[in-house]
């Protein structure tokens, strides 16, 4: 039977423990809200961007450009490729980031030279340990995901795109798919693919309308893409800022239920120690007493 | 006068939909201008003031928008554009701030990335300037 002050301290550790977790439980909810507002707002936009170019490719399906362009010659062992990897800052967030790490040493597996762009410490750290190479200078945070932070993290990737630097882009990234569940997901941001545009088979007795592009193809794909890719970056930004904190109130909340049946259980010990004692020191004074007696 | 459906969609939020008589936006090339039945056509869209004419109303309306496009469908305007902004919900200061940022930046050496960033930058912030500038109670 454990001591009693020991039960005590064990409870008094366990209920400190409890409250930090249900403090962090509290906050990962409120951002969590916030996460959900914004990914309501962006949603109609990524929709009809991805809409959009659909639509264009569909129409124009002989189109060349260099957004398309797959670069066949390049050989699979020389291919360049780079994947942003979204994680999140700390851990304590269940599954969350050992998903997206185990997604990424996939992807690395694959032939080729590849390059990391990771957006969040934890990440940075896991892969930086592993001595893959990461790009230094690309170090942004996950916490409220801007159009801005998109921005850049765009602007870098295809400017090296451009330059041949990169022949392919990946983000990995969770992706909320209802308010309970979420998984980890490659998406290939650059070259674009066709097939994954042409999911809507249209029926052929369908009128379809023509559409002219203007000033001209290449113009409107040159000022559609670069947006294109920016907004698939914030959309992929705020997904997993929404999930990272749906993990983490989940873990959270978890930690804080088994805390409480920990108190439970440790409770029921103290009393039945309590107990035993005063039952221990009931019978000592009463054989005390009797002892006197004759 | 005939109409068309308008519908404006900003990176964070669904900026406008309805109904509207004309529409100028800017595009690489100069402006370029919306009537009703306009033949179907996608438009890149710059970052500068578009100006919209709205069914019911004879003044025209300015707008801050940022770089997209706008597809015309069946008489029907989608307008995608990372940000709308209408001339009272800008901020001069800010965006007087921005531009200075900008200016001050661009007289550094910069990497031609950090360059083009910035010319983005210092773009937004004078068409922001430009559309706010009407407004008499802001400054």
């Amino acid at each position: 039977m454990p001591n009693i002050r020991e039960i005590q301290s064990r409870i008094n550790s366990v209920k400190d423990t409890m409250k930090i977790t249900n403090a962090m439980y509290m906050i990962s909810s409120s951002k969590m809200t916030q996460a959900k507002k914004k990914l309501q707002d962006t949603e109609p936009y990524f929709y009809a961007l991805q809409g959009e170019i659909s639509r264009i490719l569909r129409h124009l399906p002989e189109l060349e450009h260099k957004y398309f362009d797959r670069r066949e010659k390049v050989p699979k062992d020389q291919r360049k490729i780079a994947s942003i990897v979204v994680t999140a800052d700390k851990g304590l967030a269940g599954a969350y980031n050992h998903n997206i790490e185990k997604l990424e040493e996939e992807i690395l597996e694959k032939p080729g030279i590849h390059k990391l762009f990771v957006v969040g410490e934890l990440g940075r750290h896991y892969f930086a340990k592993r001595g893959q190479e990461i790009d230094t200078h690309f170090k942004y945070t996950v916490q409220k995901p801007t159009m801005h932070r998109a921005r850049e993290i765009s602007g870098v990737l295809m400017e090296q795109f451009e330059q041949g630097e990169l022949d392919e882009i990946y983000i990995v990234y969770t992706r909320m798919e209802s308010s309970v569940q979420s998984e980890a997901e490659v998406m290939r941001l650059l070259p674009l693919e066709r097939s994954s545009f042409n999911e809507m088979k249209m029926p052929l007795n369908v009128y379809r309308e023509s559409i002219e592009l203007y000033p001209s193809a290449e113009a409107v794909l040159d000022s559609i893409v670069p947006n294109y890719v920016t907004g698939m970056i914030y959309g992929c930004l705020v997904q997993a800022y929404a999930s990272e904190h749906n993990a983490r109130m989940m873990a959270m909340k978890s930690a804080t239920d088994s805390a409480k049946d920990l108190i439970h259980d440790l409770s029921i010990a103290y009393n039945r120690a309590r107990q035993a004692m005063i039952t221990q020191e009931i019978t000592e004074v009463c054989a005390g007493a009797r002892a006197q007696q004759k | 006068m005939d109409t068309f459906g308008l519908n404006i969609i900003a990176s964070d939020k669904i900026f406008y939909e309805g109904r509207c008589k004309k529409l100028i936006l800017p595009s690489p090339d100069g402006e370029k201008g919306v009537l009703p039945h306009h033949e179907n056509m996608v438009i890149a869209v710059t970052v500068g003031t578009a100006k919209v004419q709205l069914a019911g109303e004879d003044e025209w309306k300015d707008l801050a928008v940022g770089s997209g496009f706008a597809e015309i469908v069946n008489n029907r305007v989608t307008l995608l554009v990372d940000t709308a902004e209408r001339p009272e919900d800008i901020d001069v200061r800010r965006a007087q701030e921005q531009q200075e940022r900008a200016e001050e930046q661009m007289r550094q050496k910069q990497s031609t990335q950090e360059y083009y960033h910035t010319q983005a930058s210092l773009a937004r912030a004078m068409t922001r300037l430009r559309v706010a500038q009407n407004k008499k109670w802001n400054l």
